[in-house]
Order: structure tokens, then sequence, then C-alpha cells
């Protein structure tokens, strides 16, 4: 059974306790902010999800969205039923534009805040959270490179949630290699553009939620250079506003049809036909690339958060059948005589496997909590160095957020099918749904491979590994000063073990890699994962210190922070030694990966 | 005979600069120019002097070399002219003057007195028209490149009347005192170097017109892909002064035997002549090809060939990454890339292989005049080896062009080759020649060719130079120092022992070495592999006190730059002998470091044995931390005998191409009865000599020269030099010393201020003042 409860105590423990002494320290633009405003914000969050997002998953899923043709010759698309009066009602409680600027009717909430409630919106229903998700993504990309009069024709729309966005990237035969493009933009001579050329893959492309869609385009310019130098970013309207400001003419964006997918079934993913649609240039011409990886960037982080919000519903799933199913007796004798079996969650490998979900779901969230919080620093920072540093923070684990958190709410979906045995393979039980969802996100807003890349190819080498060292030095840190005698000296090792092995790892990519790009290219999702496991290991060692402290002091929590020792503790014994594994793995070099002959396969 | 005193007549750019030359080899030079002033009838020179003491780059290697310049008039001073052993004459290009000087110099000089001319223009023949036979016998002409202290090239041009054993003394001088490498040419115009510079420019201004190549692209095709300098020809002309060009054009057309094909490119591009016009004559003017808009905040702007109109400088056209080091594939790559290198290479070397036989029977001498005259990297002929003799041939023919007799010739063999480990040329007959080294001239370039290397790591190797010397060669980027030298070192100890005499530290790359690999460091700092920079700092001392206390000598032989590590192999060596143009230094505390190879303790032992300084353990500290806070630099091998970094005995060559002989004779000189030094101890002044130190910077704080982080390194400094915790009374061993330098080197790595400035060195290549 999908069954869902925000886990609010662990995020605020993340977002009060735990990053505290992050180095970013307290942004003054966030004083208002109090943890009591957090709490009530996060309580509300929750309910919208529990209550109204989360009975919507199934019913979702099994309806799918409904690709209509009409009389007049037009085409829409109506999304399940249940999600217009959900949106209406999203919408207008403002979760929407909770992290949106302020300037344009947003809330300026932190942003890792956001990132708590988004993880809350994609555990309940992450096809919904898609809508608003874009709509967010197309906010940003306007907000840094709109010109005045764009802004202030769209923005206060698409952040009131009346209006939507999109973003239009792939094309039939380009999704990874975008220089190949195709579609055109010539200018019309009154500062618009005419757009021809056909996008797929458009989620959100159309829908029955708001009354206008803001599709932002990749085009090429007359004039435009070859390859991905030659792109430029537009706004397509599909109703262009009239004087008032309000939709206006139908512009010639269709939906032609949408697609039949594996996952995700109640978020429209359109063929979008773009037939002599007005457009205006936003950004400068062929720096389109530049303005839709803002976009994309804060999207990367996004879609990692889905792979949580996933991850964290399907561990919860799991926990409620674990002790509901009743199926033979505990190894070390029966645990409820009374009853016909015990239930399963007696027994090592289940509990291996709940562990596992849980270890992975904390761990992400700490990361998330972490990273929202340079989000927040990048914009508001005290100084330039702070801002700049998490800046680095942020383009250095963007692509570990993306890729880490979507390969393992993968893993925790299926793990959680495995828990409920042949029934999790059966629709009714809800849990197959989430492996079909997760499995999207490893793929979409670059797969997780092309992050490998971005890290061990763009990150890692930029400056010496400039970006590194926002990582490397405050875990360095933490080992340096938290060696000595004292119950986590096991625990310290075992993260001085796993940083050795990835500083290790780090130096001996650069080395090869320098030489020969793809000994870089074949370590680059193992480096990827080991990064991400030394950062949950780090905040989980973090974890534990904060705990003993608390207990310490005789805390009324007491089962929440012996819970956090325990779920930290099973990470560094059971998940944690991967990290020699991956080292291993790195270190073996690209010639096994490569030596094949392309005939053999 | 010998030179013991020169003379050199006018002191213009050229003259005053071969004068300082002449003074920064040791010798006394007398310098003359008209009179202009009855008040100080040798203003004209005593101006030129002063000037040479402040030129920019300087022209002086010494305090002392100036004072060797005698300064005078060609009226009142012209008798002392017998005291000299070579008359250069460097007076204005106009016949009847020099005609007329010469005719006073017959009267006072001393027979056999060497003169010669720095005439570019004016052939031999008719600068000797009139004179006795006695002058014509000592006559020739002697062409130094501008600035005469740093361009290595010299011409050397003889008459059929001049005596072989007067042109033989005085090229022998300039070689070995001057440290010219002397090419010689024949009485044609231009020579060598301008004959075939002058056309190349022509023909690379005419392409870019022709094809409508941008300036931008044109020196980003015609200069590092070809191997020459990346400013290109048109950033190179900007340089030189774009005004040069109508002249060398009407000189070179005038001179030239009809025929030549010069004629058929020579011509004078209406924009180029606006902008002389305008005053857009380079750097020297209101800006050339290119200039630097103050007014848009210090923007590079090109000039648009076809408009004459000035727009900010363009990211040049790509030039496939094959391109760039494959000749054959820059002149073969698509659209303008191609098409420009073959329109530039394509005539320029057709006509240097041209010259052979006309202009010079040797095609080293045309090779090195261009690459020493020009700074290309590769001569016209080794460039052809890079085209492929048969496929440049080939390509001329196909386009209907002449194919030059020598290229003929070679009939698609290269024109050099290595047979048996001996480098050989094509000569006029049609077989190869060994490259003959002149005498004293050891080039480790050659004895790579003959031999493998006795020991090979990723950054150094070690080479068997002969007579039981072996050599220590740098071999990573930028002759970069990291684990793997030291590795190297550590293999050299044993092996020189067991087998050799002695061991030279040599390379003959661009620098001698510009110290540890930063970058290598930056990335362990970033990556908080602190065990790994500790490594690096305590593995480089410990190697370097191994050269130290090696039962054999040890000689260092640094040229160019020698910063930072690469100082301090130099101040653990036995001797040094150095190329007089040497730039050393310990510049760390420019990115926020100490030195962390022993160069701490070195230079405090250094001043405390200079028996010119006074005695006093504050002494030696001070000179040290003064020395090494400011991350002084010495601007040439003389002057760091001055500053300290070299000792009075160590030696200086003037000629780069001797500098491995003078240093493997020097190591071998040591030899006999050899015992290593024994380790030094210091008494150091403690809490009370940092007092004093760190007075002195909080003086300079105070003026606004160091910043508050120069403060912190300083105080780190300040620690090591004055012996950290030990006092007057203690004794401190080396071995603390490098202990204590270690320490404070570790903590200045932590430092998140030092990672800044160390990355802002690799980044923008300028220093970080925070």
């Amino acid at each position: 059974m999908q069954t869902y409860k925000a886990p609010l105590r662990d995020m605020r423990f993340v977002l009060n306790e735990l990053h505290n002494d992050d180095g970013f320290g307290d942004l003054p633009a966030h004083e208002e902010f109090t943890p009591d405003l957090v709490d009530a914000v996060l309580e509300e969050a929750a309910k919208i999800c529990e209550d109204v997002l989360l009975p919507l998953n199934r019913s979702g899923d099994e309806e799918g969205c409904h690709w209509e043709r009409h009389a007049d010759g037009t085409t829409t698309v109506r999304t399940p039923e249940g999600f217009k009066d959900a949106y209406d009602q999203f919408v207008q409680n403002g979760w929407n534009a909770l992290v949106t600027p302020p300037e344009f009717g947003g809330q300026g909430l932190p942003e890792s805040l956001g990132k708590m409630v988004e993880e809350m919106i994609c555990a309940a229903n992450v096809s919904f959270s898609l809508y608003p998700g874009l709509t967010n993504g197309a906010i940003c990309a306007l907000t840094a490179y709109a010109s005045d009069e764009l802004k202030a024709a769209y923005l206060h729309k698409m952040v009131s949630g009346q209006w939507s966005g999109t973003m239009c990237l792939t094309e039939a035969h380009c999704g990874t290699d975008l220089g190949l493009l195709r579609t055109k933009a010539d200018p019309v001579g009154d500062g618009s553009y005419k757009i021809n050329g056909a996008k797929i893959f458009i989620s959100a492309g159309e829908q029955d939620l708001t009354e206008n869609i803001i599709h932002l385009v990749l085009a090429r310019l007359p004039d435009a250079p070859a390859g991905v130098k030659g792109i430029s970013l537009f706004l397509v309207p599909k109703f262009v506003p009239d004087d008032a400001g309000d939709p206006g003419a139908r512009n010639g964006v269709t939906c032609t049809a949408i697609e039949h997918k594996m996952g995700i079934k109640a978020s429209a993913t359109c063929q979008m036909q773009f037939e002599d649609s007005i457009g205006w240039l936003v950004g400068q011409p062929h720096k389109g690339m530049e303005a839709m990886f803002t976009m994309m960037n804060a999207e990367r982080v996004g879609v990692g958060i889905q792979g949580l919000g996933i991850g964290e519903a399907a561990y919860q799933s799991a926990v409620w059948y674990a002790k509901d199913r009743l199926q033979s007796r505990s190894l070390s004798g029966a645990k409820y005589p009374e009853k016909p079996a015990d239930p399963i969650i007696v027994h090592p490998d289940v509990r291996r496997m709940l562990m596992t979900m849980r270890a992975y779901n904390e761990g992400c969230r700490a990361i998330s909590g972490w990273v929202g919080r340079a989000l927040d620093a990048e914009k508001h920072g005290a100084d330039a160095q702070t801002r700049a540093r998490a800046k680095d923070f942020v383009a250095l684990m963007t692509p570990v957020v993306k890729a880490m958190f979507t390969d393992l709410g993968l893993e925790s979906a299926s793990l959680s099918v495995q828990t409920y045995g042949g029934h999790g393979f059966i629709r009714e039980s809800g849990v197959e749904q989430y492996m079909r969802d997760a499995r999207i996100a490893m793929i979409y807003e670059g797969t997780n491979g092309i992050q490998a890349l971005d890290l061990v190819g763009r990150k890692l080498p930029t400056d010496m590994g400039r970006l590194l060292r926002s990582f490397f030095h405050p875990v360095s840190a933490f080992i340096e000063e938290s060696k000595g005698e004292g119950p986590m000296q096991k625990m310290i090792e075992g993260l001085e073990r796993a940083f050795g092995a990835l500083q290790l790892s780090t130096a001996t990519i650069a080395e090869r890699g320098m030489k020969d790009p793809e000994e870089a290219g074949a370590a680059a999702t193992d480096y990827l994962r080991l990064l991400g496991l030394v950062a949950m290991a780090y905040c989980f060692a973090k974890s534990v210190k904060i705990a003993g402290f608390q207990l310490a002091f005789g805390t009324q929590e007491k089962e929440f922070y012996q819970a956090k020792i325990n779920t930290a503790t099973f990470f560094y014994d059971r998940i944690l030694p991967q990290s020699a594994a991956l080292f291993l793995a790195i270190k073996s070099g690209k010639g096994s990966t490569m030596a094949m002959p392309e005939d053999a396969f | 005979m010998t030179i013991s005193k020169v003379c050199v007549i006018g002191a213009g750019t050229m003259g005053a600069g071969i004068a300082a030359q002449v003074a920064n080899a040791g010798v006394p030079v007398l310098l003359l120019d008209i009179v202009r002033d009855e008040a100080d009838r040798s203003s004209v020179a005593k101006g030129a002097l002063e000037r040479l003491k402040k030129a920019e780059p300087a022209a002086f290697m010494s305090k002392a070399a100036a004072r060797l310049v005698e300064t005078g008039n060609i009226e009142d001073d012209l008798a002392k002219v017998a005291e000299c052993d070579w008359v250069i004459e460097a007076i204005i290009e106009r016949i009847d003057l020099k005609h007329a000087l010469y005719a006073k110099l017959e009267a006072v000089r001393k027979p056999g007195t060497a003169v010669s001319s720095n005439t570019s223009t004016i052939p031999l023949e008719k600068l000797i028209e009139g004179r006795s036979e006695a002058f014509r016998r000592d006559f020739l002409i002697t062409h130094f490149f501008n600035p005469p202290r740093y361009m290595r090239l010299l011409e050397v041009v003889a008459g059929k009347d001049s005596d072989p054993a007067l042109v033989a003394s005085v090229s022998d001088f300039a070689d070995r005192a001057l440290g010219k490498s002397v090419v010689v040419a024949k009485d044609t115009p231009g020579f060598l170097a301008n004959r075939v510079g002058t056309f190349w420019l022509q023909v690379a201004f005419n392409a870019a017109f022709d094809l409508g190549v941008s300036v931008e692209d044109a020196d980003a095709i015609g200069g590092k892909p070809m191997g020459i300098p990346k400013t290109g020809i048109f950033g190179l002309v900007d340089l030189v002064g774009i005004d040069l060009m109508p002249h060398l054009k009407v000189s070179m057309s005038a001179t030239l035997p009809a025929g030549d094909p010069y004629h058929a490119i020579a011509k004078d591009h209406p924009l180029i002549l606006k902008m002389i016009e305008d005053g857009y004559t380079g750097r020297k003017g209101k800006g050339g090809f290119y200039r630097i808009n103050k007014e848009a905040g210090k923007v590079k702007e090109a000039i648009n060939l076809q408009t004459g109109d000035y727009a900010k400088a363009k990211k040049p056209v790509s030039i496939p990454s094959v391109a760039q080091k494959d000749l054959r594939a820059l002149v073969l790559a698509k659209g303008i890339v191609g098409a420009y290198a073959w329109a530039v290479l394509g005539p320029t070397l057709s006509y240097a292989a041209g010259l052979i036989g006309e202009a010079s029977d040797d095609i080293l001498a045309i090779d090195t005049a261009m690459k020493l005259g020009y700074n290309w990297k590769y001569g016209p002929f080794e460039l052809i080896d890079r085209l492929g003799s048969a496929e440049f041939a080939a390509r001329l023919e196909a386009e209907g062009n002449a194919v030059p007799e020598i290229v003929k010739l070679a009939a698609g063999r290269p024109f050099y080759r290595v047979e048996g480990g001996v480098r050989e040329y094509l000569g006029t007959d049609g077989a190869y020649h060994p490259v003959v080294r002149p005498e004293g001239v050891l080039l480790l370039e050659d004895i790579k060719a003959a031999s493998k290397p006795l020991v090979k790591t990723a950054s150094a190797a070690l080479w068997d130079i002969g007579d039981g010397v072996v050599c220590l060669e740098f071999t990573g980027k930028m002759n970069a120092l990291d684990g793997e030298v030291m590795k190297a070192i550590e293999k050299a100890i044993p092996l020189v022992q067991e087998s050799y005499k002695a061991l030279v530290v040599y390379n003959e790359g661009s620098n001698f070495s510009a110290g540890a690999n930063l970058g290598l460091a930056l990335f362990a700092m970033n990556i908080a592999a602190w065990g790994e920079v500790e490594k690096l700092v305590t593995g480089g001392q410990k190697a370097y006190k191994a050269l130290k206390y090696a039962p054999f000598p040890v000689v260092a032989a640094p040229f160019g730059m020698a910063l930072g590590g690469g100082c301090e192999i130099c101040l653990n060596a036995d001797a040094v002998q150095a190329h007089a143009e040497t730039y050393i230094g310990l510049v760390e505390c420019g990115v926020g470091l100490i030195p962390g190879w022993g160069g701490c303790g070195e230079m405090i032992e250094r001043f405390r044995d200079d028996p010119k300084l006074p005695k006093g353990p504050m002494v030696a500290v001070s000179k040290a931390f003064e020395t090494i806070s400011t991350a002084t630099v010495a601007k040439s091998a003389a002057n760091a005998k001055e500053i300290g970094y070299f000792r009075p005995t160590d030696g200086i060559t003037m000629n780069r191409d001797r500098l491995l002989a003078d240093a493997k004779t020097r190591a071998l000189a040591l030899v006999e009865g050899y015992t290593p030094p024994t380790p030094p101890t210091f008494r150091l002044p403690g809490a009370g000599g940092r007092a004093a130190l760190d007075l002195a910077v909080r003086s300079f704080a105070a003026q606004g020269k160091a910043t508050p982080y120069d403060q912190v390194v300083a105080g780190k400094l300040a620690w090591v030099l004055t012996g950290g915790e030990a006092d007057l009374v203690d004794t401190v061993t080396e071995e603390q010393m490098l202990a204590l330098e270690a320490g404070q080197f570790m903590t200045l790595v932590r430092d998140e201020r030092t990672v800044a400035r160390v990355e802002h060195m690799l980044t923008t290549g300028k220093p970080l003042r925070n």
C-alpha cells in the first residue's frame, strides 16, 4: 500500500541542526525564517502532500493523461481526474511559489526549506511535481536572462501559478548532443521571431491545469554557427498575451501526441509542433545553452530530489508491509507467539532491505539540506568568498545529487518491491509504480552517465580542482578534529579510509584523465558514487556527533537520536565499505572496459 | 689576437646596446658619438649611457658592467681608438658618413685592430671603397640584432680581402665573450635573417589582404602552430614598428638583384601607409594592428584590414588540434587555416631554400639565423622537413611554382637526419655531413640523439655526457620539479658514486626550472592531501641534501629562470656554472609559501660566509629574510652574485651553447681530492631577532608595501630563519632548520589565503596581493 508521512523530524534535524557549522554562516536575508516558521511551513506542506497529492498518485498512474483532438482541429491534453482541483488548491496556498523571488510575487523562502517541501511533493506524487517544477525552472531562466519587458509580461503570472512553463530542448534526433538541433528561429523585424520545428519529450507541453503555457524553446537563428555555439533560447507562449496582459491570440504551438511511458503516467509528455510560432529571444543570440543550463542545473538538483522522494515513499510503504505481513518465525525464536507467524520485519534480510533504504534516504536528505544551504549562500552569503565557495559546492554536488539520488531512489523502490514479495509485483500493491516512476529520473535532465562525465570532465579539473576544495576541506578538517579517543573512533576511521580512497581516486583520475580522457570517462560513474558515499558518510558522522551530545545532555527525543546513530552505524558497517570496492574498480583503469573489439559485441 | 678593449662608434640604440654587452663580458669599452653640445662635447654618448642604465629590459647585467663603459666623442677622443683591439662602427646608414669615419680611423687605429660595421643594408664591397689594403684586411661586417644583449644572433660577413685569422678572432670573441652564435653570411643584401624575414613578413601581409584573413586569425595561424612566437606576424610588426616596413621595402628593392622573387611580392598596402601617416606605428605609437582601447576599459582591439576600423579583438579561428602540432595537417587544414598557412609557408620556405648558393652555402646558417634572429622555433629547412621535402616539392610543382635547387637535390630526402646517433645535414654536394659543433660546445640535444638515458623517470633523466660526468636533466612540463625529479636524484647518487666522477644539473628547456610543480601541489591542496604535500616537501629536502653531501662534486648549470626549487638546487650544489642570462630567485613568498627545500638554511649559510658582510648572528638572518621575503629575483647571473644567490667563485658562461661544456669542466676540476662539505650548524637569534624582523615588516605594511597576509607569511619565514624556539646559546643543526622549514611550510599550505594565491598564480599567471 502506498503510504507516506513526511519525515518532519528528520527534515528539521537537517535544516536546524546538522549543517550549522558548514561555513556558509547565518544568512541575514533569511533571519525572518525562524525555526518556528519553518516548522509551520513543513507541517502545512506535509498536509497537502499527504491528504491531497498522495491519494491521486495511484489513480493518476492508472488513468494517465488524455490527448484529445477537437472538432476545430485543435488538440488538448486532459490530466487525470482530480489533478486540476489539486493544482488549484496547491497554487492557491502558494506551494508553487515557495522559493520564487518576491519581486514577482513569490515568497522568497530559503532553498534549503524548498528542497524539503519538494521532497514531500515528489514522495506523494512525482507526476504531479513535474507541473509546478518545470514552471519554476523556467522562472529561473527568465529571471536570470530575459529582458525587463519579458519579465514584466510573464513572470508574475508564472510565479502565481496561473501560467506554467516548459523547457523544449529535445528533438527526435538529438537529446544529449544538442549541437545537432534543427528548430529554426527567423527574425520578423519587430523584435519577435518565428519559430519552426518539432520537439519531443516535452513535460507538461500541454495540459489543462493553467490558462497559458510558456515554452522556453532552443532554436537556431539564420546566421547561427554550427554546433552548440549556435543555439539561442526563445520564449514562446501558447497564447500571446494581449494588451491587457491576458492570454490573447492562439500561437502556432500544437501538441501532436503524448508519449506512452513506463512511468510518471500522470505527467503529460508531449510531442510539440512549432509552426510559425511567435517567440522572443531570451538572453543573447547564440547563448541559449548558457541560459538553458541555468534552468538545467536547478532542475538537476530537483530531479535528484525526485529520487529521494520516491525512495522515502518506497521505504515507508515497505515498513508498513513488513510490520503487517506475517510469515515464518524469527530465527531467534517466535517474537509474536500469539500470532500465526511473526511479521516479516523480524527477519535479518528484510531488516537489511529496510535499513538500506532508510540509510539511503537519511543520507541523501542530509546532502540535500547541505546543498540547499549552499544554494541560499550562493545568493545571500555574507561576503564574496562565501558566495564563491557556495557556488563551487553547488556546481560540484549537482551531478552527485542528480545521479546518486536517482540511482538510490530506484534501488529503494526495487527493495520495496522485494520486501512485498509476489505482492509487490502486483499493480494493486502500489510499490511497483515507484519502480516505474523512479526509472525516468536516472535518464532525463542529462542521463546519470552524463552527470558522471560532468563531474570528472568538467567539475574535477576546473582550476586544478578548485571546486573539490569546497567539499574536501570540510571533510578533512572534520576528520582531523574528530580523531582521538572517544566512542566515534571506529566511525571516524571508516570515514578516513573512505575519504582516503576518494582522494586517491581523485588524484588517479586527474593524472590519467589528463593524458587520456577515456580513462576519466571509464572511471566516471564509480567515482561519482564514491564521492556521494563519502558525502553521506560525512553527514552521518556529523549526525552521530550531534546525537551523542544530545543524548549525553539528556534530550527529550532519545528515540530520534538513538535511531540516527543506529542508521549511521548501519551505513558505516554495511554500505560505506563499497568505497573500497569502488576505489579498486577505478584503479583498474579503462583497459577491460574498452578492450573488447566492437565486432565482438 | 686578444681583444682586451673595444670601441663602439655610434651611440644609438644598436651601438649603445653593443657597448653594454661588451661591458657585460667584463671588457672595457669606449663609446663614442658626435659632438652635439659645445658645453658638454660628449653629451650624446653620455646620454646614451644614462639611457642604457635605465633600459627595460636591462642592457647591463650588473652595476660593475656599467662602470666599464667610457664615453667620449669622435672629435676629441678618436685617438683612444689606438688602445682598442676592435672598433665597431654603428653609426647612421649613410655611406658618405661611414667613409669619412673610416678615413679617420685609418689614421688613429693601431695596425691589426679589427674594424667592423654593424650595417644591415650596405654591402661590404661599398664600405671599403677607397680604403688602404691594411684596412681592408682588418675589416668585416658584424651585424648584431636588437636588443644586442638578448638576441643571440651575430651575422658575420668577411670581404674577399679580409684576414681570415682576424675574422676568426673577432668571431671567437663574439662567441665566447659576447655569447653570440656567429653565422657566416655572404656579402648579399639583408644577409640571411633579414633577407628571409623581410620576405616572410611581406608574404604574410599580402596573403592576409588577398585571402581576407583577419589580423587575429593570421596571427593564430601564422604564430604558434608554425613554431613562430605567439605574437604572430602582425603582433611582431606592432612590436618592431610598422614604419619600418616601407623602409625595408625600399632598401631591399634597391639592393636585391633583378629577378629576385622579392620584387614580385614587394608592395605597400595603402592601409599600412595610412596607419603610419596617422601615427599608428605599433606599440611605440598610438597603436598598430592591435591597440588597447583604454576608453572602453582596456579592451584589446584589432584593426579590420578591409575597412581600417578597430573592433574588439575576436577569438581567432580554431585550429584543429592535430594541425597545431603537425605542420602537414596545418597546410592541409580546411578553410582559411590551411589556405593561409600554405600561402605564407610555401613562398617563404621556397625563397629561403633558393638563397642557398647565393647568400649562403649552408642550410645550417640559414636555419640558425632565423631561429636566433627571428625567434623561430624551427629554421626554414627544418620546417620543410616537417612538411616533408617530397610533399613540399610536389605541391610547389603542382601549383606551377619553381622548386628550389636544393629541394630538388634533396629529392625527397630530409634536410636533417640522425644517423648512428649523429645529427647530419644535407650539404650542397647532395651528401649528408655531420653537424659539427664548435670546440667547447657540448649540447645535450646531441647526446640525447646518440644515446639512451642511464635513468629515466616521469620528470627527469640522467645522461652520460662523457669523461665520467653525468647530467641530471629535468624533463617535466616547464621543467617543473616534483617527486619524480627527486626519484631521479636518489637514483643518481649511487650510480655516480659507483661508476662516474661528477654530476651536473642542466637541461635545454626554455628555462632551467621555474620551481616545484605548483599545479600538482594545488591539486593536492584542493583535495586536502596534506600528507602528499608534506611528502613533496620532505622528499625534496632529502634529495637536495643527498646532492649536497654526495661523495662527488655536483655542479648546477642554470640559465633563464631558476626559481623556487630551481634556485634551491643551485644553492645545494658544490658550485654553479651559470649562463649569463640567468634569472634566479626564491620567490615562494609571492604565492604565500616559504622556501621548502632547504633554501632558508642555505641562504643563511651564504650570507654568514660572505666575507664582505659584518659578522654577528643577526646580519645573515636579516639579509636572508630581506632577500626571501621580498621574493627577490636576480636580473642576470652577475646580479645573482651581487644578491648572494651565487658565490663569488661561481662561474658565468656568456654563450648558452657553451654552458654544458663549461659546467662539465668545472665539475671535473673539483673531482681531485673532493670532500663533501661538513653540515653547518647555526647560532640563531630566536625571539629577539624575530622582534626586529617583525618591526621591519610592520613598517613595510604601514607604507602599504606589505599586505596583511604578506605579514603572516613573513612571520613564518622569520620563525624559521631565527631558529624557532632556539636562542643564541643554542646550536641549531641543519636538520633542525629543515624541520622548522617544513613545519612552517605546512601551516602555510593549509591556509586558505595561500591556496588562493597559488590558484591565482596558476590561473592568471599573476601574483595575488591578498
